[in-house]
């Protein structure tokens, strides 16, 4: 009788821990769809890649393939409705999205789609911006060029999308000056600004480390502002940040990396996930071949820090912009 | 004279049985790539790019190279053959490619003629690209907004040249390509424009689909309308011999193809212009120097001009990727982020620290040069049985072309739907007697001049006067004033006497 009890409440007992043990032990049983709306080469997609190649090589997941998809259509918002959209069930705890503060900002400002139709998974990186001067510039340090504007001169600034024109803004708010005063122009890359510099079309250039590097070594650029809260180190430790150059605050607008998945992701899904990034983000093969090698900043988020993160980040822009 | 020692250096990197092959390897997927509506060698370099990250970067990039140079030469099989432009930069060589091997009945020596000024446009590029490579980069550079402004300005007047008898249809299709090029996201603001509320149309109109629709599909539904005619080339016999090209033939093309080489060379240095603005403007030019037959009608002028200046600017888009780390096209962006992930650093110092990689790439320019023009030509014989297919066979092995070449630049079903109307729209400006040059023209053009021009007048404070003050773009202001003002100095020299009423074209 005894023993019939026992046996009862042991068969209880497992009934209720199973869907419990079951949520949380969700591996993949299928190959992934890895989303990414930039183009092959770009960015967005070095990452991505470097991500899977490092989940594959350490085996984290479960043996099965990432496969990687460019879908580019409409400035990437095609790719960002199409995964907001993936129904619950296998394929939305299988379907990853590489997603940037680049990406939220055109998707708020253009579309109807929020974050809040995502499940963000984590932030893996930041990445902050120094403005520089070329060989040819008339302006040797950043005091300089606040000196010319306030005399009239006309200075222009190049740089490249959505961050970067974020980071203006703030800018020339802090400056006090508008946007004629000392004015941006947005090229589609970094690399395009680069190029009207060494021209000595420009004034100034905004970038991030990793893509003004070796004009850096070669002498043909050199950092005059850290546009972040302390200083750049190695061969960008020279340029003072914008409180060492005169009466002002600082300016630092984080450019992060994150991944998110579909709404319909399943709750012990993104726990997974979220456990398989943070592996990723402690291995050294990120931390030498990604981190260090794009000079970025290791920043580490958990699915729901990440989502307050991104929710909140979300409300900034929205308001900054207007809407 | 120290660059040709490199250049020599180069070779002996080159000469090793892996790097050999590598090149080899790379010339032939290239050619089929190239040949292949729709997957250009931006698509072909950036599949290939993965299976290279286990090279050594030198083959490896030497793989790419060889890819990416033999696709100009691969584009222009099925643009002269289909009327289909394998790649973008190939658009021009089918106006009169196609004429001259259907109309005129030569495919072999239509074929001919576009490897061959490909050979010469490629030579001419890769010479100028081996003896001023960083000074040629450092000309690239003095090209910023203002000039490229004046620049492109220059180069839309020449549409002038391209409108044909009816300057009016002309202009018509000028505006409607600049219109349909302006959909998408603003370049400067990122605001849409254009977008009917469409997610898809927030980037635009995709070139790739655009192009195969209006020269490709079109031609589809003008073949359906003569499924039951016999085709008219069944009995030639196509050998090597029969399609050789005669000495009256090599006469013709070699002065367009190195002015094209010259030109093409020069566009593909320049930031963000490229293969195809290079080739349009090439084709453009060559309205003005003396052709034998008329262009469009199959003058194999025409097909030299444009296919010289696509190879010459390949391989001028290198001067700046590998003297300064500046991609000159998508497919250069794709090979730097090849370069990155080999552990390479593009930019200023790749000559100084990787001279085995830049120069062994440029090496391999020269024997990928050769061993596209040997590919292409023992493929002649073959390829041209294509236009011995039976129309009723040829219509659906074309769609099935046109659909998987605009499938594969997005991957999605919206390129497709983007091709089956801009085919129809380019069957009824066919009936109507509209030709597509302008369209295109003002397609590829206008959204380089649009965004130049509102940089250029963000550094000016909105003033004229920055055109004329600086001396490159001043020179392009003149230039245009002249072309501008030209008839009209005519008319009245005419009338005064002094000059000889020209003769009326044919």
């Amino acid at each position: 009788m005894r023993k019939g009890f026992m046996m009862i409440a042991l068969l209880l007992a497992i009934a209720v821990a199973a869907p419990v043990f079951a949520q949380a032990t969700f591996t993949p049983s299928q190959n992934i769809e890895w989303i990414v709306t930039s183009s092959p080469g770009g960015g967005s997609d070095i990452y991505t890649r470097i991500i899977t190649d490092i989940m594959t090589k350490a085996n984290l997941i479960n043996g099965k393939t990432i496969l990687v998809n460019n879908k580019t259509d409409g400035g990437g918002e095609v790719g960002r409705l199409t995964v907001s959209r993936v129904a619950a069930g296998k394929q939305a705890d299988h379907t990853l999205l590489t997603f940037n503060s680049g990406d939220l900002m055109p998707m708020v400002a253009n579309t109807a789609n929020r974050i809040e139709n995502f499940t963000p998974i984590a932030l893996m990186a930041v990445d902050k911006q120094l403005l520089y001067i070329g060989e040819q510039s008339k302006y040797k340090t950043f005091a300089d060029v606040i000196a010319a504007v306030k005399a009239g001169k006309n200075v222009v600034i190049a740089g490249s999308k959505g961050d970067d024109v974020a980071t203006y803004k703030m800018l020339i708010k802090e400056l006090g000056f508008t946007e004629t005063q000392l004015a941006f122009i947005t090229n589609n890359a970094t690399s395009d600004a680069i190029t009207s510099i060494l021209g000595g079309h420009v004034d100034l250039v905004m970038s991030k480390p990793a893509a003004a590097d070796q004009y850096v070594l070669a002498g043909k650029l050199t950092p005059i502002l850290a546009l972040s809260n302390v200083r750049f180190t190695g061969n960008l430790a020279s340029a003072p940040t914008l409180s060492e150059v005169g009466n002002y605050k600082n300016v630092e607008y984080p450019v992060w990396r994150g991944v998110v998945g579909p709404k319909a992701m399943s709750q012990a899904a993104a726990k997974y996930w979220s456990g398989v990034f943070k592996a990723v983000s402690d291995s050294d093969a990120w931390k030498t071949g990604y981190i260090e090698k794009y000079k970025l900043q290791p920043f580490y988020m958990d699915y729901e820090q990440a989502k307050d993160y991104m929710t909140a980040y979300q409300a900034d822009y929205l308001k900054s912009i207007g809407k | 004279m120290h660059n040709f020692q490199f250049l020599l250096h180069g070779f002996q990197v080159v000469f090793t049985l892996q790097n050999l092959g590598a090149t080899m390897l790379g010339c032939v997927l290239g050619l089929i790539i190239g040949a292949m509506p729709g997957i250009g060698s931006l698509a072909g370099c950036a599949l290939l790019l993965p299976l290279t990250y286990k090279f050594n970067p030198t083959t490896a990039i030497i793989m790419l190279g060889g890819l990416y140079y033999s696709n100009m030469f691969g584009g222009a099989f099925s643009a002269i053959l289909l009327n289909i432009p394998g790649d973008t930069p190939a658009i021009m060589t089918a106006l009169d490619g196609y004429p001259m091997a259907t109309k005129k009945k030569r495919p072999g020596q239509a074929l001919l003629t576009a490897n061959f000024s490909s050979f010469i446009g490629g030579l001419i590029g890769m010479v100028i690209l081996t003896f001023t490579g960083p000074a040629l980069a450092d000309v690239g550079l003095k090209f910023g907004p203002v000039e490229m402004t004046t620049l492109l300005l220059f180069a839309m007047t020449s549409i002038g040249w391209l409108v044909g008898e009816n300057p009016t249809k002309g202009l018509i299709l000028t505006l409607l390509g600049m219109l349909v090029a302006s959909m998408g996201m603003d370049t400067l603001t990122g605001s849409p424009r254009y977008d009917f509320g469409n997610v898809y149309l927030l980037g635009g109109v995709p070139f790739t689909p655009f192009v195969i629709g209006i020269v490709g599909f079109s031609q589809v539904i003008l073949l359906m309308e003569q499924r039951n005619i016999a085709p008219q080339m069944v009995t030639d016999k196509l050998t090597l011999r029969g399609s050789m090209i005669t000495k009256h033939d090599a006469k013709r093309l070699a002065l367009p193809a190195i002015r094209g080489g010259i030109l093409g060379t020069f566009i593909g240095v320049l930031p963000g212009a490229g293969a195809t603005a290079a080739a349009i403007m090439s084709y453009s030019a060559q309205k003005s120097f003396k052709s034998e037959e008329p262009l469009g009608t199959g003058a194999i002028e025409g097909i030299a001009a444009s296919e010289s200046a696509n190879n010459g600017a390949a391989a001028g888009a290198f001067a700046p990727l590998l003297a300064l780390g500046i991609p000159g096209s998508g497919t250069g962006a794709v090979l730097l982020g090849g370069l990155m992930l080999w552990g390479l650093n593009p930019g200023p110092l790749l000559f100084k620290n990787s001279p085995d990689f830049a120069w062994g790439l440029i090496a391999s320019l020269f024997i990928a040069n050769i061993l596209a023009l040997a590919v292409s030509w023992g493929v002649i014989p073959f390829l041209i049985k294509i236009l011995s297919v039976p129309t009723k066979l040829l219509i659906p092995a074309i769609t099935v072309v046109c659909i998987v070449g605009s499938y594969s630049t997005s991957n999605s079903m919206y390129g497709v739907i983007i091709m089956f109307i801009s085919g129809v729209v380019g069957y009824i400006m066919q009936k109507f007697k509209y030709s597509y040059a302008p369209l295109l023209l003002a397609f590829v053009l206008s959204p380089m001049l649009e965004s130049n021009m509102r940089k250029a007048f963000i550094i000016s404070r909105g003033n004229l006067d920055i055109f004329v003050q600086k001396p490159i773009s001043l020179a392009f202001v003149i230039a245009i004033a002249g072309i501008a003002l030209f008839p009209i100095v005519r008319y009245f020299l005419v009338r005064a006497g002094v000059m000889k009423p020209k003769a009326a074209k044919k």
